[in-house]
């Protein structure tokens, strides 16, 4: 284990985020001053996939919060937020939104896989394209179940897992195609040629066992689709190909009793 | 009522019943230990069933009843359901060379003429979950079990259903067909209608009717493994994607 207890790929991770972090500021004030709740790189809606509930009252940590935009959206519903990341720089974007929106809450600095906070001291965890791609699956998983309370959520968006057989490259990103083009059984972390980051992506018996193994009990699972309507660009795939194959997919699991 | 579905696969499976059984009878016949699907690896090995020893136990699609005669044997109580007499006329074949009996039910498994929360274990491999509508047929499993009872099934992965080339009647390293709406597939006149769904909703049905998943074992062949259901380069491709899978459930409360 390096320094600071943090993994081989966090620190990877935390050093290729320090320099990203500056691109992702537009996407940060956007999605600050959006009202409504919406998933993913397609932007459904969660009023269309329901993996929330009510939150206010709720105590909620968002686990890699990147620059909190979704926790944002969940403290203005009510919810006591604290975000959780390991990337000063995406940090620093989240603080000047917090003052720019005048909506304080907790920014934690520290990796998913090892959260300085107490047992047992929320009532859901949520993570979108955070902790879910970017931390060891067993590592943050078994954070979550920690940090939950008995009956407690977990809510997290991740690349679907056709997605992740079918892309070329990530960064810079080309178009899934229709070829299987790298195989299902043993995938779990992903390293990309000229791409310094480690990224993890399970397949679906992969996810129900973790979830399972660490006290968590499945209740949802919402691939999500492009509605078809939506002409729009993105670089991982076409809005063609997300019409036909889960492009994205949020997983709902209940820590047990 | 019985459903245009269940009555198009009873008169394919009694049409095929016969050939089917010649070619694949002794190798899922096999008397050492209970094993599962298109490779036949061991139950002991995929965790599936385990001891069912004294335990109520109904297969929804039982074929020529090799299952079931292999619980029997290991103190299950068994019961036999299929859609086809003449794989049950099999069944009787094999139980009578087998010194065994237990009951044969010849109905659809979308309508199964047994009592609510009577069965321990419901079960299938490549059996009823596959050729009749998993909207009718999860519903009758949940209703037929005990509260803490075991729903297990083996099925073909909704991948390899997007990547199953009809015309070359063999598996592609391509997705060919949508995912999204899967559900009923009807594409060849002389085969059985076969159901699947996306994984996402096979986990909300399952939910809607008092099913807690417990596990998705997706089976992946030794290398060189043996099978009489599949050609070699298809047992290679599922060597790299799952071809088949294993859902595992518990009845709650």
């Amino acid at each position: 284990m390096p320094e600071d207890g943090l993994t081989e790929h966090a620190l990877r991770n935390q050093a290729a985020w320090s320099t990203w972090a500056e691109e992702y500021v537009p996407g940060a004030e956007r999605n600050w001053a959006r009202d409504e709740i919406a998933w993913g790189i397609l932007k459904v809606p969660e009023t269309e996939v329901q993996m929330l509930g009510e939150v206010a009252g709720k105590d909620v940590v968002e686990l890699g919060c990147g620059t909190a935009y979704v926790s944002s959206w969940l403290a203005r519903r009510g919810a006591r937020v604290t975000g959780v990341d390991l990337t000063a720089e995406q940090l620093a974007t989240a603080r000047r939104m917090q003052a720019e929106h005048g909506l304080e809450f907790p920014l934690v600095r520290a990796s998913a896989e090892a959260v300085p906070l107490p047992d047992a001291s929320f009532d859901l965890a949520v993570s979108e394209y955070g902790a879910s791609i970017w931390c060891d699956p067993d590592l943050w998983i078994a954070e979550a179940s920690r940090l939950l309370r008995p009956g407690g959520e977990l809510v997290f968006l991740v690349n679907g897992t056709f997605l992740m057989l079918t892309s070329p490259d990530i960064d810079p990103a080309q178009p899934a195609g229709t070829e299987l083009l790298r195989p299902y059984f043993g995938m779990r972390r992903f390293e990309w040629v000229d791409d310094p980051s480690v990224d993890f992506h399970l397949g679906y018996g992969d996810w129900i066992r973790v979830l399972t193994s660490h006290g968590f009990e499945v209740e949802k699972l919402v691939e999500l689709r492009n509605p078809g309507h939506d002409s729009g660009r993105y670089d991982m795939f076409t809005a063609e190909w997300a019409e036909q194959w889960p492009a994205e997919e949020m997983w709902k699991a209940r820590k047990l009793a | 009522m019985t459903s245009p579905d269940a009555t198009h696969n009873r008169a394919n499976w009694d049409r095929r019943s016969d050939e089917y059984q010649e070619r694949n009878a002794a190798f899922i016949g096999r008397k050492d230990e209970p094993r599962w699907g298109m490779w036949q690896l061991p139950d002991s090995e995929l965790g599936i069933l385990g001891d069912v020893a004294g335990k109520d136990v109904l297969e929804l699609g039982c074929g020529a009843a090799q299952w079931s005669i292999l619980l029997g044997g290991r103190g299950a109580r068994c019961v036999g359901l299929d859609n086809s007499a003449r794989q049950l006329e099999h069944a009787r074949r094999l139980m009578a060379a087998a010194g065994v009996e237990f009951p044969l039910v010849h109905a659809s498994a979308d309508e199964v003429p047994l009592s609510d929360s009577s069965f321990d274990v419901v079960f299938c491999d490549h059996g009823a979950m596959t050729f009749a509508d998993p909207y009718r047929t999860v519903p009758e499993a949940s209703r037929l079990l005990r509260p803490d009872g075991l729903l297990a099934f083996s099925h073909s992965t909704p991948l390899a259903m997007c990547c199953f080339d009809d015309e070359a009647e063999t598996m592609q390293r391509r997705l060919l067909t949508p995912y999204f709406g899967m559900h009923r597939f009807d594409e060849l006149p002389d085969e059985p209608v076969e159901f699947n769904l996306p994984y996402g909703e096979w986990i909300r049905l399952f939910r809607e009717h008092g099913l807690r998943v417990e596990a998705l074992v997706e089976v992946r062949p030794p290398e060189g493994a043996e099978t009489t259901y599949r050609t070699a380069a298809e047992t290679e491709w599922a060597r790299s994607w799952p071809m088949e899978e294993i859902w595992r459930c518990r009845k709650t409360g």
